[in-house]
């Protein structure tokens, strides 16, 4: 079989990641505890809600052979933390690639969940600086495909491909993101986001393309989104 | 700190609109055979060695042609075919010899990238020869891959080389 990476390595990072965040969280002074705290005012703790909708994922979608569409419902808690759950429907059809010539469809559902906190000094105005973490995971199926092709020095002809081939992946996600009010309670804003894959199952081929979700495995770990968003 | 803040945030934008093809440097697949005397010492083949094998359409293809003094080489590997038949022959002044050898293998479909072509990854399940020149064959590494690093195979030659 193909060499595969262990799942003994990927336990071994989450947990070393998991480890450093429990260290950088003891390691914090008093004084920057002081940052995360909540504000002692007259604001409510529940201060409503906000879902929103990705419009670079959209555009990707339109503009290219791969993207997602992608929805997220976001708690706002005294203008500080910010509880999200993003959930989305990534696809891709890259139909005969014109150098390789390799097909790659792939279509799936997928989420992410996880905190933002709001990084402004003046926590209740009407715009925000977002900083925060995401936990994010996959589970997809994909067809990888290519025509019959000569071997290069036996001649015979050569079928190269995979059909409903399971795959899975979980990663982590840092975002930076702001959040302007237009008017009324529609706010837009974007988010830039650094990518980390916890563990993944690659299937038989050995590794995968674009993953619903994550993007495109390989050219960078960053990614973003440019988002509408309404306060309910 | 929101000046600093901007030239953070578009040196991320950047970074994110770029993209790269990310395929492997080394992205040929081939086997690597080490020469070994009767006694199973690595030695320099004295010989001139050439590699055939047969094509689809029955025609003859050469694969390694007039090895001297090697103590290594590589080889191809079919893509798809459950077996691969090569014919190895040594000539000297005074001496010609051919042997046919027979791979069995298992062939797995890799893949990258979109943007890398396709290859094929292989599980060595088997080996066996005739015996004039070479004495026998030993798989040492049963999977081929990029990694070219160590031998997949010894080859001992008969007492004679």
């Amino acid at each position: 079989m193909m060499p595969r990476q262990h799942i003994s390595t990927s336990t071994l990072r989450l947990a070393i990641s998991l480890l450093l965040v429990m260290v950088s969280a003891v390691s914090l002074q008093a004084q920057k505890l002081k940052l995360f705290r909540l504000e002692k005012d007259s604001i409510p703790m529940l201060r409503g809600f906000q879902v929103s909708f990705d419009l670079f994922g959209f555009g990707q979608l339109q503009l290219s052979d791969y993207g997602q569409y992608e929805g997220a419902f976001r708690l706002n808690l005294h203008d500080q933390w910010f509880p999200i759950v993003e959930v989305g429907y990534g696809k891709a059809n890259h139909d005969h690639d014109e150098v390789t010539g390799i097909s790659y469809k792939t279509s799936a559902p997928y989420f992410r969940v996880g905190v933002d906190f709001n990084l402004l000094k003046k926590k209740h105005s009407s715009n925000r600086l977002y900083g925060g973490f995401r936990y994010a995971f996959t589970s997809y199926k994909v067809d990888l495909w290519r025509q019959d092709f000569p071997d290069p020095v036996w001649q015979w002809d050569t079928g190269f491909g995979v059909f409903n081939e399971s795959c899975s992946q979980h990663w982590l996600e840092a975002v930076v993101g702001v959040d302007a009010k237009v008017f009324g309670p529609f706010h837009l804003g974007w988010s830039v986001r650094y990518k980390r894959r916890l563990a993944h199952q690659d299937g038989v081929m050995g590794k995968t393309w674009y993953v619903p979700g994550y993007g495109t495995w390989g050219d960078t770990r960053l990614g973003g989104s440019f988002n509408v968003m309404i306060d309910i | 700190m929101r000046g600093r803040l901007l030239v953070v945030l578009f040196v991320a934008c950047f970074f994110a609109g770029c993209t790269s093809i990310d395929c492997p440097v080394k992205n040929t697949v081939y086997t690597v055979c080490d020469i070994y005397d009767g006694y199973g010492n690595l030695f320099k083949l004295e010989d001139t060695m050439y590699v055939f094998t047969t094509r689809k359409n029955g025609s003859d293809t050469l694969i390694y042609n007039a090895g001297v003094g090697k103590s290594s080489f590589t080889l191809p590997i079919g893509y798809s075919n459950p077996e691969d038949t090569l014919y190895f022959v040594f000539v000297n002044t005074d001496y010609a010899a051919k042997d046919t050898v027979l791979i069995k293998k298992e062939n797995y479909p890799h893949f990258e990238s979109v943007d890398c072509s396709a290859s094929f990854f292989h599980r060595l399940t088997g080996v066996r020869s005739s015996r004039h020149a070479i004495d026998s064959i030993r798989i040492t590494k049963d999977f081929v891959d990029y990694d070219a690093s160590t031998a997949h195979f010894h080859i001992y030659f008969t007492p004679r080389h």
